[in-house]
């Protein structure tokens, strides 16, 4: 990196989607969001996208986080955990609770 | 140990029989059908593999939809949303783990996707072993693995046009 560019400044365009119940909630399915990649991971989005915090149980996690139980994150079609860093290019996916089968 | 993978997300109704009769006519063959290989081609089903050719063991599961909501009320169908790419690739990744875990020889998973009537199979597994035990085994945590860690959502849409969306799983 060249001297004087600090890397929080180093944008990134992220592709969010929603799913099922949660897309319903906040009424859309898919979006691009541009993010400083120094600081970014899906909880962040979360709460700069403002998506229902109320998710799917109502219930928070103790952590004091505004995190819906139930929720998991896919980054790039993988599950991935809620502080992982994320690119320029990333597809992040917010899922509700699975039920297949 | 190459295992044979098949694994396919159907939009229209299939019938099991049917497909686990299709199945077991590549059985005898070693090399791995890849996923969506053995889509569309029951008429295959004719070329009955020789007996002595089957694995000696089979455990099979038929889900079917119920026919009432989860409230209670009469049931007019289910519609399940999947997450395209991501669900076939964690499909893809668990059959491959599970079968490899219980050294499982074939592993076939039908699942439906978009809009399904009470009664029609929702999901499809079986799982072809040497022995009754890693056959059972394997299908069983297949089964469950797929149930809770493969993106699926199903909503129940009831007869007066209500819907709800299920938040998890039936208990085992």
């Amino acid at each position: 990196m060249s001297r004087g560019e600090p890397v929080d400044e180093a944008m990134a365009t992220v592709r969010v989607r929603l799913f099922a119940s949660l897309r319903e909630q906040a009424g859309w399915s898919e979006q691009l969001v541009t993010v400083q990649a120094a600081e970014a991971t899906p909880l962040s989005l979360w709460q700069q996208l403002q998506l229902p915090s109320g998710g799917a149980g109502n219930t928070m996690t103790g952590t004091d986080l505004g995190w819906p139980e139930g929720i998991r994150v896919a980054i790039n079609q993988a599950f991935a955990a809620l502080d992982s860093p994320l690119a320029d290019g990333d597809e992040l996916a917010y899922l509700p609770p699975i039920s297949g089968g | 140990m190459i295992t044979q993978c098949t694994i396919q997300l159907r939009e229209q109704a299939f019938e099991p029989l049917e497909v686990l009769a299709a199945w077991h006519a590549g059985l005898g063959q070693t090399d791995s059908l890849e996923g969506g290989a053995a889509a569309g081609s029951a008429e295959s089903s004719t070329a009955v593999p020789v007996a002595a050719d089957l694995p000696a063991a089979e455990a099979h599961f038929i889900g079917r939809v119920r026919g009432s909501t989860t409230t209670g009320e009469r049931l007019q169908a289910l519609e399940l949303e999947h997450y395209p790419g991501m669900t076939e690739r964690q499909l893809e990744q668990l059959t491959r783990r599970c079968a490899a875990n219980h050294g499982a020889t074939a592993v076939l998973v039908w699942h439906r996707v978009g809009r399904i009537f009470p009664g029609e199979t929702i999901v499809l597994v079986a799982v072809a072993a040497d022995r009754r035990g890693p056959a059972q085994r394997c299908g069983q945590e297949l089964l469950e693995l797929l149930k809770h860690e493969a993106p699926f959502w199903k909503r129940e849409w009831s007869r007066d046009g209500n819907s709800q969306w299920l938040q998890g799983n039936t208990p085992l």
